[in-house]
């Protein structure tokens, strides 16, 4: 601390002058680097949702979004519906859970993926994986409820030491199946 | 050359920013669950840290003294959101992997004690070399928290599975806890390495 902390005295004008310029180069820089790496960023988060889609109904060759709900998608495959692909969100041990629902017509989950979750590692971020997921699989909104009973089959099963992230993916995907279902129904 | 071979040298072993120092754990816990994770965030620190102390190194004549820390940080914020736009065109899921913690890089302690206790009082070169030095050493501690709780507690290294079915994975090491038991043992472990060191030191400047 020896030759630049001695005490000199410097006007507000000059302090302010300083931290000005400081502030006038840094947003020239990152705005230039805004404009270059923004348009990438957004066509790779596109590219990643649609690749997603694509995971959730395979079966698809296109995705078209729906007029008057954000963020829903028709999947659709040689010009005919054959699915919605829905957004999901719920509240899970660790804060909000985001998801991507893929729904039949008639109402019964083709697949789900977890796209934002801050689940215990080990515990509650298996909800997204197997063997969880394939018990959601294929059900309609009646039975996407979660149980604790063994015996019960045709439920969800929690799984252990995971309640509440059993119950909040199974509570987003029903309000996702649920959704879907009333879309359809006011369509026809 | 000796000396720049010294500043550089000082900041992996006998200064290391997390075994030694014991800066900035708290992103060191966060993002040690995983070893590419580790590697990512350790490697932005590293830009950071050596861009920074370039830039407060030439800029040292004509800053205020009376402003010189808020201009620091503007320097270190503007480097870390270069950075994180960077990372999130052309790497998005490193970038949701790091999530705050890459934002958090701009108050990490280590890199504003750097420009401030070096970079500032010093000229371009020995100031590249010390935040360079001190960039590897946050890296390679941060990888090497990481290789150990992804090995213990996933069995895999770099999402590479090397342990079968057989191994039950303990839950603890990818948990907070599990990072806080491991980073106090291999700080342990580091003064020894350090003291061994020293001790050689000392015998061959006697010999």
């Amino acid at each position: 601390m020896s030759t630049e902390h001695t005490p000199k005295e410097y006007s507000i004008f000059q302090i302010a002058i300083n931290l000005t310029i400081t502030c006038f180069i840094s947003g020239i820089i990152i705005a230039g680097v805004y404009f270059i790496s923004h348009p990438v960023a957004v066509k790779n988060a596109a590219a990643k949702e649609m690749e997603t889609m694509q995971v959730l109904v395979p079966e698809a060759d296109k995705f078209t979004p729906i007029e008057g709900e954000e963020d829903w998608y028709a999947a659709e495959k040689g010009g005919e519906t054959i699915a919605y692909v829905v957004p999901g969100e719920t509240k899970g041990y660790g804060g909000k859970i985001g998801m991507l629902v893929a729904v039949n017509a008639d109402g019964s989950v083709i697949d789900y993926q977890i796209l934002v979750a801050n689940e215990t590692p080990g515990l509650g971020d298996k909800a997204g994986k197997e063997p969880f997921k394939s018990q959601i699989i294929g059900k309609t909104s009646d039975h996407l409820v979660v149980t604790k009973d063994a015996s019960n089959k045709e439920d969800v099963q929690a799984m252990t030491g995971a309640t509440i992230s059993s119950k909040a993916v199974t509570k987003g995907v029903k309000e996702a199946v649920d959704g879907v279902v009333e879309y359809v129904g006011g369509v026809k | 050359m000796n000396s720049l071979w010294s500043e550089f040298k000082k900041g992996i072993i006998a200064e290391n920013p997390i075994f030694v120092l014991a800066l900035s754990l708290c992103p060191a816990l966060a993002v040690t669950s995983s070893a590419t994770t580790s590697l990512t965030m350790g490697l932005s620190v590293m830009f950071v840290i050596t861009m920074n102390n370039c830039v407060v190194s030439l800029i040292r004549n004509v800053v205020n003294p009376k402003v010189r820390v808020p201009v620091y940080i503007t320097s270190i914020a503007t480097i870390v959101t270069v950075v994180q736009l960077a990372l999130q065109a052309y790497a998005p899921a490193l970038y949701d992997a790091l999530g705050i913690y890459l934002a958090l890089i701009v108050v990490f302690a280590i890199i504003l004690a750097r420009a401030e206790s070096f970079a500032s009082k010093h000229t371009l070169i020995p100031s590249f070399f010390d935040g360079l030095g001190m960039g590897v050493g946050f890296c390679v501690a941060l990888v090497i928290i990481g290789v150990l709780r992804e090995l213990f507690g996933a069995g895999s290294i770099f999402g590479v599975k090397l342990l079968g079915d057989w191994y039950n994975a303990p839950l603890i090491m990818i948990l907070p806890a599990g990072g806080f038991m491991l980073i106090g043992y291999l700080i342990g472990g580091w003064k020894m390495l350090v003291q061994h060191m020293e001790k050689k030191e000392a015998e061959r400047s006697e010999a």
